[in-house]
């Protein structure tokens, strides 16, 4: 019984990174109909982008909350800025290309960003400054840390931040509306560029938020974590809908639950196995993902 | 075409294996090792091509079937002592299986999802070689031995090299098959949009899982070939990155090109080769590359181009059912969405010959009864009876097959074929016959088809060319091309000026003078009435009259369906309206 709270615990932490990242798939998705698959890597950017915050404070270890803030925040502007780069540079060009050459063209992306970092840290590891090490709320058989408190408020603030923006701003609603029909949205006013590279920044400073927090939860980093990380976040969106929010943070959190209750009673080296035949036997009964989709294909 | 461009166009092949085959005498053996490894990414190459390329099937797991090709002959020679030659077919054999079983659950899904599925599949199977004690593990297999032939082995470079040569030929002669294989015309209308291959008599998911099984038999073979030349199967090379850089091939090359698939190749395994120069900074120069190919060219070096289907100069004379009679009848078809009742207890009878209209204001369910008497929606309750056979409930194709071929509402055809093979792919409703050439027939009913709509000078023109008046007698075109016994048209008028109304009322008399039965759906009252034999007036899903436009135009309750009924606050709005 001990164990199964402890795994649930696990699970509710990882799977709550796995939510902010999915959530990046998820939006862009649903305004360019683009499988980001430079998505993970963007994350992985952000875990390094906070890496170098928290280092250059020279943070060591101990309960630093200042210090974790600023490294969230700056590792999250600086995915933002990066990730909308990068739409600019490489997506836009091809929004009215062929849905293919859009993919192949964030697969080249992400290839340069795991290479690029790479090469800039000589494809070694980085151990991450222990900095949520305020020990624990609960103690004795299950372990509650306050760095894991700490995280999954992180997160759920975020998530909240992003459901206000979304349904109660203006540009939330233009952002909605952009997702259901390009053309008649342009043709309400909307300036359809500037908001598509909006929703890359906020994808992606989610994205980078994560990055971070995961940095100070596994403390080790490296730069082709973005990839697996990403395919279970993709696996997370498209369980819950692409393009459905609600759904994607609700399948975040299952597929940090599934990743932890498969490590723990059976092993860690079968986890993505059972996601991905998870996956695929969801889709195979499901086709729109198990929370229904909210998108509709155009004819 | 005459002789000299024939020549040209079939020596590409041979004169570029018998360039390789000669320089392959002069290459050193890492040259030739490359030169390999280039021929075995061919391979891999015209496979997914195959799934990809031409049934537009997005594969990012294709590493996936290479290991399992790799994996099973290297486990049947290891720990069963079977010979490589032996293993072959095995090994083409259990990646066939596993196409079929990636493919059967993905049928429904839409490409994107496919893409990830696919990569799922990878990964499993990746893992689980690594994870089990049989597949050896992390370290995989070792000690495969060399092949041989007739005793000879084939271990230095330059034996191999032409070992993989000579399988290259042999793969690049089947995929040629079926490139011009009836089945790779119906790839290509399942790409454009599987929907209406479908509904004009494709059995897309035979079709599209024939592309999965055919594609992983076809890259399955580069895997023992890859265990041959490693002496290995190294589960490093089957991940991820081995499926994107075998979609690269195709993506560089150009979709469904074969000669793309070797420019592809040559690119993908040469040019980190070439890159060694620069090591650690390989792999981001080859990525930055691959974004600059992708947005300088998007459809690749080398795009696909199809071979114009080539018509008999003279039409034929018609091809015709002897049908006579009843051809449709429809009794008490309803169809419910919740707690609304679209169609209610619909009846239809036709005869052959006949010209039958349903009209109704928006809203009424004609298009929803449509789509049951089609097969694209299950109807709730009802029969469906074509020729004779009950057809309701089942799939669109096998409705198409009975004889009921149809056209779209929003004009429905394959954009990136051309007219003679969008016409062409309405000839599967009628033979379904798939591992085979087009035939004398297939080609003989595209012309007779394109003469009657007057098509035939844009016969090779891209259908996406044309004017909207053409766009909508093509449909008619492929319609007529299934020898349908019922032909639904869905507001074929809709858009059109008086001159192309008229003409296509001309249109419907010959069809009609072919003793085929036309279902109209139309709001066009004026030409409902002129061609129409009799008339259904459809109003919230039921029948409120039927019988010859006459009558129609009489009846009351029709009129009060369209302009409304005195009391009304919707007739006074009319009456307002109107002044």
């Amino acid at each position: 019984m001990n164990e199964f709270v402890q795994y649930l615990v696990n699970g509710l932490t990882i799977g709550s990174f796995l939510a902010l990242i999915a959530l990046g798939y998820s939006m862009v998705y649903g305004v360019v109909r683009l499988i980001n698959f430079a998505h993970g890597d963007i994350f992985m950017i952000g875990a390094f982008a906070g890496f170098s915050v928290l280092t250059t404070i020279g943070v060591t270890g101990g309960m630093a909350l200042p210090a974790v803030l600023a490294a969230v925040v700056i590792g999250a502007l600086t995915t933002g800025v990066v990730g909308t780069g990068i739409a600019r540079v490489a997506y836009t060009p091809l929004l009215k290309a062929p849905q293919l050459s859009l993919f192949i063209a964030a697969i080249g992306v992400s290839l340069a960003l795991q290479e690029g970092v790479k090469v800039l840290t000589d494809a070694r590891f980085k151990s991450y400054p222990n900095a949520l090490d305020g020990g624990q709320i609960l103690g004795g058989s299950v372990r509650v840390t306050y760095g894991q408190l700490v995280l999954v408020v992180l997160a759920v603030v975020l998530m909240a931040g992003l459901w206000f923006f979304i349904t109660r701003t203006v540009t939330g609603t233009a952002m909605r509306a952009l997702a259901m029909d390009r053309d008649a949205a342009r043709l309400q006013g909307i300036n359809v560029e500037r908001l598509i590279l909006m929703t890359f920044f906020i994808g992606s400073v989610l994205a980078g938020a994560a990055g971070v927090m995961y940095g100070l939860y596994y403390t080790q980093i490296s730069f082709g974590m973005g990839f697996l990380i990403g395919l279970r976040a993709f696996t997370a969106a498209v369980l819950g809908g692409i393009g459905n929010l609600p759904g994607t943070m609700a399948a975040g959190i299952f597929i940090g639950l599934v990743q932890s209750f498969s490590a723990g009673y059976i092993s860690s080296r079968w986890t993505d196995v059972i996601i991905f035949a998870l996956l695929i036997g969801v889709l195979a009964l499901r086709p729109t993902g198990l929370f229904g989709e909210r998108v509709v294909e155009r004819a | 075409m005459n002789l000299d461009s024939r020549l040209l166009r079939y020596s590409g092949w041979p004169v570029l294996i018998l360039l390789t085959a000669v320089v392959g005498q002069f290459l050193d053996d890492y040259a030739l090792t490359v030169a390999a490894s280039i021929i075995i990414y061919a391979i891999l190459g015209l496979g997914i091509n195959i799934v990809v390329g031409y049934a537009g099937l997005l594969d990012l797991g294709f590493a996936a079937f290479y290991a399992i090709g790799a994996y099973v002959s290297g486990l049947l020679i290891l720990k069963q002592g079977w010979n490589f030659w032996l293993t072959l077919p095995v090994a083409i054999a259990a990646a066939a299986i596993a196409g079929l079983i990636i493919g059967y659950p993905t049928l429904r899904l839409r490409s994107d999802y496919l893409a990830i599925v696919t990569l799922g599949f990878g990964e499993i199977i990746r893992i689980t070689v690594i994870n089990l004690e049989v597949t050896g593990g992390p370290n995989g297999l070792t000690g495969i031995p060399p092949v041989t032939i007739a005793g000879r082995e084939f271990v230095t470079p330059v034996d191999f090299f032409y070992l993989v040569l000579v399988f290259f030929v042999i793969v690049l002669a089947v995929t040629g098959l079926l490139a011009r294989s009836r089945l790779a015309y119906a790839w290509r209308a399942v790409r454009s949009d599987d929907r209406a291959a479908e509904a004009v008599g494709v059995p897309t998911r035979r079709v599209k899982l024939l592309a999965y099984v055919l594609g992983a038999a076809v890259g399955a073979v580069a895997g023992p070939l890859n265990a041959a030349q490693l002496g290995t199967v190294d589960p490093s090379n089957f991940t991820f990155l081995t499926s994107l850089f075998v979609l690269l091939v195709i993506i560089i090359g150009g979709m469904g090109s074969r000669p793309g698939v070797v420019v592809g190749a040559v690119v993908v395994v040469a040019l980190p080769e070439v890159l060694r120069t620069v090591q650690d900074y390989r792999g981001l120069v080859f990525a930055l590359l691959l974004i600059a190919i992708i947005l300088v060219r998007p459809q690749g070096v080398w795009p696909a181009r199809f071979r114009p289907l080539t018509l008999p100069e003279v039409a034929p004379a018609a091809e015709r059912r002897t049908a006579k009679g009843r051809l449709l009848e429809i009794t008490g078809l309803s169809r419910r969405f919740g707690g609304v009742t679209a169609v209610e207890d619909l009846d239809l009878t036709l005869d052959a010959g006949e010209v039958i209209s349903v009209i109704g204001p928006n809203g009424a369910g004609k298009t929803t009864a449509f789509n049951c008497i089609t097969g694209m929606i299950v109807p709730s309750a009802g029969t469906v009876a074509v020729n004779g056979s009950d057809v309701a409930g089942q799939a669109p194709h096998r409705v198409a097959a009975a004889g009921l071929a149809r056209t779209f509402q929003n004009i429905r055809l394959f954009g990136d074929m051309t007219v003679a093979e969008n016409v062409l792919i309405g000839r599967f409703a009628r033979d379904r016959g798939l591992l085979r050439r087009l035939g004398a027939a297939d080609l003989e009913a595209v012309r007779r088809c394109l003469d009657f709509v007057g098509l035939s000078d844009a016969a090779t023109r891209s259908a996406s060319a044309l004017s909207y008046g053409e766009r909508r007698r093509l449909e008619i075109a492929r319609a007529l091309a299934a020898d349908p016994a019922v032909i639904l048209l869905d507001e074929p008028a809709a858009g059109a000026n008086p001159t192309e109304k008229r003409s296509l009322m001309e249109l419907i008399a010959q069809i009609r003078a072919l003793g085929i039965a036309v279902v109209l759906i139309e709001h066009d009252v004026a030409l409902v009435m002129s061609v129409s034999d009799r008339v259904t007036v459809l109003e919230y899903g039921r029948t409120i009259a039927a019988g010859p436009p006459a009558d129609i135009q009489e009846d009351q309750r029709v009129i009060a369906a369209y302009l409304g009924v005195p009391d009304d606050p919707e007739t006074d709005l009319v009456a307002e309206v109107l002044g």
